[in-house]
């Protein structure tokens, strides 16, 4: 062990790479897991210091009894009393929430800001965001419901700031729609007491991916990566303390003792790192902790982090330490002692490793995979999807060695550097392949992601992805962006002021400088899909002449007796459409199983769908629109269900506050762009940082297997090879794995989604159609390609000395 | 006209109180189909003069010239052709690649010259088949003995017509059997034309060179030509120590 520390002491340069890893890692790990335990709102707020929480809907005699019952039984309960009121001109909402400031244990949920809590029926506090939405402050009026009441205060609840509500007295809110009862039940467990109470235990275990499940897969997956290039580390270390291992056992030492202090060193090296990791770590989230409060709306502790799962990421770090020591010191312990004593390391060991185990782990992870995508759309399907996950990362580094043997036997009659760089990976397996595992796992997680990405976003039934742009803004009548809806037959509710309306809505227009104004029409039309899986979603404005000409469409250009105008890409060839209309729902036409029935009075089968490129992508623009040809024939009535405006600039949030106050005046509502990003942006950011994650595998375990090859480079350079050469090499050895790991971690990807898009109910195969080609092109071309060129830049320093060997 | 030329060539390694002269002061000359053999205790600048030699190190001083060329005005590229076509090393670990076959360790310096693999292979496979190795060729080092390996390296050594054969203690790692063998191929390969410095501890192979150098300390403390005989270097007493 004193060896071992002295080894790690004295050598610390040498395991820098193996060091940094593992300090970036738990660092990384112990800032991930504290913004994302803290981020999101704790299961447990709701609960104040209560024990139990009981849940209602409403207010009714029965429930009122369990209260009584539990008062009785348990001690005093905490009532909490909530009715939702709309913000008018918003499709936002608040809390109209009796509550009493000084309850046995909801104090925890109410602090005050300013002013003081209400004391009597005419008096409320706000939160400062319905202050702002309102128009409030303190000593102003509000009128609610019949009821005018002063603001006296201004309060928060510190668990969750972004909990809107105004604070009323305990019994002034008679409709509530949510009644929170807060008590202490000690040893009663809450499935005896009613089935909705919890208790924060089983609202933790209810969440199988809490921040902190997320955090241990995440940081699991981590030291998988580390662990691979670890093993490369460590064996080039024991290479390089070839002679001191020689001299240990020439003095006595046994086999036990040589792997244990090359195990131990690892182990030491874990320990180290992660220390150090755990320091940078904290320090990092010291720094960042105040923009994290501002940004969660919650205040959050220095020591407010989840120490299970940091020391979990610190266990787990000092073992994949552990075990990456654990294969070089199996093979430092072959060399014979002479061998060892004159740094001679031993012949690679021709290993007839055999694929099996690799397929065996693709074929269980296509079969977890295929079952997490079965029970997927219900809910469940998780620990299949991680198993799965988990099957083929051990597929990928159990074949990742073969795959190496077969590109030195497919370019045994390559050029020379070619030739020597493919047979080096394969001779020196054990560093090369734990690379190129390594590698592949980084690609193979942006692939995963690229194609979900795209497979989802591709959806032309159910479109996905951001809705209007930046410079766009729709305002809704309130018969909203679906219209009326079969079942309604088109039919306007009673207090409908087209007139005040339309007012509203050009005021708001012309208050953001903007006569684009298109109208948007909607019938009781809608479609769907009469297949299992997913269904059309998306409003179906009418094709006007004023919506066809704002985006350009000519008349001509159009069919004249096409139903439906969309810009879905591949809409118009989807088979078993149906364009449902009038008292379709009503009349009790919902699917059965497969069956879906299409009655010719308010359904028609396969209308005529025609793709506009011109029409706005965002999903709730006006994207598929139904023709006036189909209005007529379908004798459909029109009502107007918005307005699209555009503007010429991107609307600022000033901009939108104001036109959601005039919209509330007019009852009208807003929608604005939406913060969900493209499919482009997530699928760019997926191939760039798995081309980053992989480049940088690469380029750490590229000079550990070039260092070991370096005796060659002394032989090449005596032969007469120039520095072009010696650059061709390290930059095929480059090329040549990340090449392989762009296509293994692909083939992987694919494996993955193709497993799990066969049996998912909602996504089957055909939505792996949509390819991200140009992504998967930058990560099978131009990523081996930036290898090559970086390993080509980068090497070709001439070998340090001729005449004798470095002596280290 | 000798084919290697060294003049007053000096090799200083490191700097201040680690400063180490390797060689100093050495001239020596060799000439076309000539062996040089070079002897001296361990530390007295043996492979050293040899790198200088062949191009693979610069010295600290002096002048190094091959077939009238002068190294120091050869650029690096200059040097590294010089190595693939004149120039051929054996060292006394064989050297050879051992992720490459017998016959393409011997084709190496052709392929690097850009020499097209099918005739490199069939100029090696004849290198090979002159030291009778034509059958081992398609197996990589580890499959082959020492001195098939060594073999190996004297053909890689030899392929393409070079006129400088180096070899660093060929027969230091093999018997006296296959150590004579390699030193009767080395002669070969002179009486053909090439010109052969060997370094050597074995005062036996010694005394086949045509003269013999002995180095101590840095310094050329003795030229023989041709040896009396290879126990009168090694004896104390003698005049011309």
């Amino acid at each position: 062990m004193r060896w071992a520390w002295r080894l790690l002491r004295r050598e610390w340069r040498q395991q820098l790479l193996v060091l940094a890893l593992i300090a970036v890692a738990v660092a990384a790990t112990t800032v991930g897991v504290g913004v994302s335990a803290n981020t999101p709102l704790s299961p447990y707020v709701g609960f104040g210091t209560a024990k139990d929480l009981a849940t209602f809907p409403g207010v009714s005699t029965a429930e009122m009894a369990a209260v009584s019952k539990w008062h009785h039984l348990y001690g005093p309960v905490d009532l909490i009393k909530n009715e939702t009121v709309t913000i008018p001109g918003s499709i936002n909402a608040f809390d109209l929430r009796a509550q009493n400031p000084r309850g046995p244990y909801g104090q925890p949920l109410l602090a005050l800001v300013s002013g003081h809590y209400p004391v009597s029926t005419r008096e409320v506090a706000v939160t400062s965001g319905v202050a702002t939405s309102l128009n409030l402050k303190v000593g102003s009026i509000w009128r609610e419901g019949g009821v005018a009441r002063r603001v006296v205060g201004v309060v928060e609840n510190p668990q969750n700031l972004l909990d809107q509500f105004a604070l009323v007295i305990p019994g002034q809110v008679r409709k509530p729609n949510q009644v929170t009862v807060l008590f202490d039940a000690p040893g009663v467990a809450p499935g005896k007491l009613g089935a909705n109470v919890v208790t924060p235990g089983l609202v933790a275990q209810s969440n199988p991916l809490n921040p902190e499940t997320i955090s241990i897969a995440l940081a699991t997956l981590a030291m998988l990566l580390i662990a691979l290039v670890a093993v490369a580390g460590f064996t080039v270390l024991a290479q390089r303390r070839l002679r001191s291992i020689g001299m240990l056992g020439a003095i006595g030492a046994t086999d036990k003792n040589i792997k244990m202090v090359v195990r131990a060193n690892g182990a030491m090296a874990g320990v180290v790192g992660a220390l150090l990791g755990l320091v940078v770590g904290f320090a990092a989230w010291m720094a960042y902790r105040p923009s994290l409060e501002a940004s969660a709306h919650h205040v959050i502790g220095v020591f407010h982090l989840p120490w299970v799962v940091i020391a979990v990421a610190m266990v787990l770090a000092v073992i994949a330490a552990y075990f990456a020591a654990t294969r070089p010191a199996k093979a430092v312990t072959r060399i014979s002692v002479v061998a060892a004593l004159s740094g001679r390391p031993a012949p690679p060991k021709k290993i007839r490793r055999t694929v099996v185990p690799g397929v065996v782990f693709v074929v269980v992870a296509f079969f977890l995979l295929g079952a997490a995508g079965a029970s997927g759309g219900k809910g469940g399907g998780i620990p299949e999807l991680m198993l799965g996950f988990v099957a083929l990362t051990v597929a990928v580094v159990l074949l990742a060695p073969f795959l190496l043997t077969m590109l030195s036997r497919l370019t045994r009659r390559g050029p020379l550097a070619v030739r020597m760089a493919t047979r080096d990976l394969a001779r020196y397996r054990a560093r090369s392949g734990s690379a190129l595992g390594a590698i592949s796992i980084g690609v193979f997680i942006a692939v995963v992601v690229m194609v979900a990405s795209a497979a989802r976003f591709g959806n032309v039934l159910d479109y996905a992805g951001p809705n209007v742009a930046p410079t766009q803004l729709i305002i809704y009548t309130p018969i909203g962006p679906y219209g009326p809806g079969p079942g309604n037959a088109g039919v306007a509710p009673p207090t409908f002021n087209l007139k005040l309306m339309d007012s509203g809505a050009h005021s708001i227009a012309k208050a953001l400088g903007s006569h684009d104004i298109i109208q948007l029409d909607t019938t009781s039309a809608t479609l769907q899909h009469a297949a299992p899986g997913r269904s059309y979603a998306g409003p179906l404005y009418v094709a006007t002449p004023q919506l066809l000409k704002a985006f350009g469409i000519k008349a001509s250009s159009l069919s004249p007796t096409a139903d439906i105008l969309s810009m879905r890409p591949g809409f118009s060839s989807l088979t078993k459409m149906q364009l449902v209309y009038g008292n379709y729902f009503a009349n009790g036409n919902h699917s059965q199983g497969n069956q879906f029935a299409c009655p010719k009075s308010d359904c028609l089968a396969n209308p005529k769908i025609q793709e506009v490129t011109e029409l706005p992508s965002g999903t709730s623009a006006p994207n598929t629109v139904i023709t006036e040809y189909a209005v007529h024939q379908l004798a459909l009535k029109t009502l107007v269900s918005g307005w699209l405006v555009q503007t010429n600039h991107p609307l600022s949030a000033l901009q939108l506050n104001d036109a959601r106050i005039t919209a509330a005046t007019s009852d009208l509502s807003i929608e604005t762009k939406s913060s969900i990003p493209t499919s482009a942006s997530i699928i760019d950011w997926a191939t760039l940082v798995g081309i980053l994650l992989a480049l940088g595998i690469l380029a750490m375990s590229i000079g550990l297997i070039r260092s070991e090859a370096a005796g060659d480079l002394r032989i090449l350079t005596a032969a007469g090879a120039s520095s072009f050469m010696r650059r061709n090499l390290t930059a095929v050895t480059a090329g040549a794995l990340a090449l392989i790991g762009a296509v293994v971690g692909t083939v992987a990807g694919y494996i993955a989604m193709i497993a799990f898009s066969r049996t998912s109910s909602l996504d089957g195969l055909s939505s792996l159609s949509s390819v991200p080609v140009a992504n998967l092109l930058i990560i099978l071309v131009a990523m081996p390609v930036g290898a090559t060129v970086g390993g080509w830049l980068l090497a070709g320093r001439e070998p340090a000395a001729f005449a004798h060997q470095p002596i280290e | 006209m000798s084919f290697l030329e060294m003049r007053a060539v000096s090799k200083v390694y490191g700097e201040g109180p680690t400063e180490v002269h390797a060689i100093t002061d050495i001239d020596l000359s060799v000439a076309r189909g000539a062996l040089v053999a070079v002897m001296g205790p361990s530390g007295s600048g043996k492979s050293t003069l040899l790198t200088i030699a062949g191009s693979l190190e610069e010295p600290t001083s002096g002048e190094v010239t091959i077939d009238g060329a002068a190294l120091s005005a050869m650029s690096r590229n200059d040097k590294a052709r010089l190595r693939r076509r004149t120039v051929g090393y054996v060292f006394q670990d064989f050297n050879l690649l051992a992720g490459l076959t017998a016959v393409e360790n011997v084709t190496l310096p052709l392929e690097l010259d850009g020499v097209a693999t099918r005739k490199a292979h069939t100029a090696g496979m004849a290198a090979l088949e002159e030291l009778g190795l034509a059958e081992r060729a398609t197996r990589f080092p580890d499959e082959l003995s020492g001195g098939e390996r060594q073999r190996v390296a004297i053909a890689r050594a030899v392929v393409g017509n070079r006129q400088l054969l180096l070899a660093d203690e060929p027969s230091g790692a093999l018997d006296s059997v296959n150590g004579e063998a390699v030193m009767r191929m080395i002669l070969a390969a002179c009486h053909q034309g090439v010109a052969a410095i060997v370094i050597t501890h074995d005062a036996k192979l010694a005394s086949w060179a045509d003269r013999v150098v002995f180095l101590r300390d840095g310094r050329v403390v003795d030229k023989t030509m041709p040896p009396p005989s290879p126990e009168s270097l090694l004896d104390p007493s003698s005049p011309s120590q």
